[in-house]
């Protein structure tokens, strides 16, 4: 069995593949406080209300946070507490569906971070999952995998999806944009009304009204007169849609409209089965959040000839993305960085090698380590490497961080 | 202006360049090696065991071989040399061609002047016990049109500055001796003069007393001071006074360090 998780401070959704009936936790612990019993979801709510247990929720953010909580005299950390969670909750789907283990899992989660990553890739580990089928993606991976697994009709334009959950309106594109030798599926996402719609609103006829005219207003200013192979409705405040009536009757006008509840946890689903593969069956540039959008280039001599090599591209998982090269400046004393977003925006970046030795041609050999610490930032670290015994490495190095 | 790009090589083994006497880790390192040092790679250099080198740790399997067969066909031996250097993508075609003009050149000298020049190029790498090795047997060499009494005179020079940067004093004394009554130079009777100041055992014979004239002696007397003055304001003593000044297991740390360095450099020479 493969799991796709939808992870939020709110609620977990849990899918797999071959699928089966997905699960939905509220994102909650508890712990009776005389003894080391452990509940998770509904199952929290229910022992916090007839026992006497400490329920904890917020459980991302107060990782996060670095947030820790006492629980029958011990005091635990917020990644502890995660970490349990996941498991439990991970090891309760297995159960319910007559599994022991799992091949593969992947996070789909609303910010990816490498806080967030190493606590989820550990967790995975701790659950039997090799660590190359583990994976933490943002919803609008999960979104864009989903999407890609459906019939080629419904992402051949764009697709929209509006996602409405406890306090917050998303609303998430995707294009698909062909080209000659790969094609790119780019997705952006905006929060709408952050903070200004509850789903309690829904409870009150004058909330609903109101709660409709704001995404009819949205819907309008988002969608305008584009044309949408399909638009995607997601989310716990969609699951009833007969407080929506004008936001249905603006969109259901000539569009393809699907509700799914599942997006994102299906949408990581299919992508752990797709780390199982040898070869991807999503042979595409995918842009969004959690991936880099620029292109990182470096012009060498090789074989006497100049020539290109991408150091990241467009499209790759910023997260441990590092790329190392040792290279030799003739008569150069910067390293310089080409840095596409697109064919048409470059620029060059460029790293002094100011204070590096001053020796006799080609007798410089310094190491070029790049990293991501986001999707926005690259490092780099140019290190002296020495000439052998030759010519010893001074120790060298120089540290510069790009915005890209 | 470019940026060479390096071939990653995890290399385990170095070779080890016995004439250098230093270790190689990577295709550049050999191939500057080549360039650089034609004389000392042009004999013997390019063995079983760089060919393993090259097989094993560099990955040029396909390189090795070739040069196996080029061997075994008997042709000029030196075009494996310009083999490597094509294959190892260091060198500029620029390069390559003069260095293969460069060997073609040193093989028409004469067998005295060849081994001088090997001499010299490892006097150039503080190589002193080889060198050594090679100014003795031109030192005895037959004299012909090449070999005459300049050339004698300047390898015996060569061979004083070897014993002195050994710190033998006594036969650099000698040797400069020797070369100055072969060819009667100044800069050999200075050199003799600076000797005898060092060692107050070592004294100039009388035909070089009678050339030390007193403005000589003023003159290289003030030259002497000034290296010394330049040599107490130098760095590397500026590093042993701030080691000096040290606590007392930091300063014997940091003389222990800088004795070994100091044997080891002395072993090399050697």
């Amino acid at each position: 069995m493969i799991v796709g998780i939808d992870l939020c401070d709110e609620y977990t959704r849990i899918d797999c593949v071959p699928e089966e009936k997905p699960r939905l936790y509220p994102t909650v612990i508890c712990r009776r406080r005389e003894e080391d019993a452990w509940f998770i979801g509904e199952d929290a709510y229910a022992h916090n209300l007839t026992e006497d247990c400490v329920l904890v929720d917020q459980l991302v953010s107060q990782m996060l946070k670095n947030g820790t909580a006492t629980l029958g005299g011990t005091r635990y950390e917020g990644r502890e507490l995660l970490k349990r969670f996941v498991r439990e909750a991970v090891q309760q789907f297995l159960k319910e569906n007559g599994e022991t283990k799992t091949e593969g899992i992947v996070f789909s989660v609303r910010k990816s971070g490498p806080k967030l990553i190493t606590v989820l890739g550990e967790c995975a580990q701790e659950l039997g999952v090799e660590k190359e089928h583990v994976r933490v993606i943002s919803h609008s991976e999960g979104f864009v995998y989903y999407i890609m697994s459906q019939k080629k009709e419904i992402w051949c334009g764009t697709v929209g999806m509006f996602d409405l959950s406890e306090e917050r309106l998303r609303y998430y594109e995707m294009k698909l944009q062909r080209g000659a030798r790969e094609s790119t599926v780019v997705c952006e996402y905006e929060n709408l009304e952050e903070g200004s719609i509850s789903l309690d609103i829904l409870n009150t006829p004058a909330g609903a009204k109101l709660a409709d005219k704001i995404l009819c207003s949205c819907g309008e200013r988002m969608m305008q007169k584009k044309l949408y192979s399909s638009v995607f409705l997601t989310g716990k405040g969609f699951e009833n849609r007969d407080w929506a009536e004008g936001f249905m009757k603006m969109l259901c006008v000539k569009r393809r409209v699907y509700m799914e509840t599942d997006v994102f946890a299906k949408g990581a689903a299919y992508l752990a089965q797709d780390l199982l593969r040898d070869k991807t069956a999503y042979p595409y540039t995918i842009l969004c959040d959690g991936r880099l959008q620029s292109t990182v280039t470096m012009n060498v001599l090789r074989k006497g000839q100049e020539t290109s090599v991408i150091l990241a591209a467009a499209g790759d998982s910023w997260y441990g993305r590092e790329a190392v090269l040792d290279v030799i400046p003739d008569h150069q004393d910067t390293v310089d960085f080409i840095v596409a977003a697109d064919a048409k925006k470059k620029r060059t970046v460029s790293v002094s090698l100011d204070g590096f030795p001053k020796r006799e041609d080609r007798t410089v050999k310094v190491r070029i380590r790049i990293t991501f610490p986001d999707e926005r930032t690259m490092r780099v670290n140019v290190k002296d490497q020495g000439f052998g015994e030759l010519f010893p490495s001074t120790g060298v190095s120089v540290m510069q961080e790009v915005m890209i | 202006m470019s940026l060479l790009l390096c071939k990653q090589e995890h290399v385990t083994r170095p070779f080890y360049a016995e004439e250098m006497g230093i270790r190689i880790y990577s295709s550049q390192e050999l191939s500057y090696v080549i360039v650089h040092y034609p004389l000392l790679v042009m004999d013997g250099f390019v063995s079983d065991a760089l060919l393993n080198f090259l097989r094993e740790e560099l990955n040029h399997g396909f390189l090795a071989l070739k040069i196996e067969r080029w061997q075994k066909s008997g042709e000029n031996p030196d075009e494996t040399l310009v083999m490597i250097l094509q294959e190892c993508d260091y060198c500029t075609g620029a390069q390559i061609s003069r260095f293969r003009q460069t060997v073609a050149d040193i093989r028409k000298k004469h067998p005295a002047e060849y081994r001088k020049r090997k001499a010299d190029e490892f006097f150039s790498i503080r190589q002193y016990r080889r060198a050594l090795e090679l100014y003795q047997e031109l030192a005895d060499w037959k004299a012909d049109s090449v070999v005459d009494d300049h050339f004698r005179a300047c390898v015996l020079n060569n061979m004083g500055s070897c014993y002195a940067r050994m710190f033998r004093l006594e036969e650099a004394f000698d040797a400069y001796s020797r070369s100055y009554v072969a060819w009667n130079q100044q800069s050999v009777l200075e050199r003799i003069y600076y000797l005898s100041k060092l060692d107050a055992r070592l004294k100039p014979g009388e035909r070089q007393k009678f050339r030390l004239t007193p403005e000589l002696q003023e003159k290289w007397d003030a030259d002497m001071e000034a290296a010394r003055q330049r040599a107490a304001g130098s760095e590397a003593a500026g590093q042993l006074e701030v080691l000096f000044k040290r606590d007392l297991p930091r300063r014997q740390e940091g003389e222990a360090k800088r004795i070994a360095k100091w044997k080891q450099e002395y072993r090399s020479m050697m």
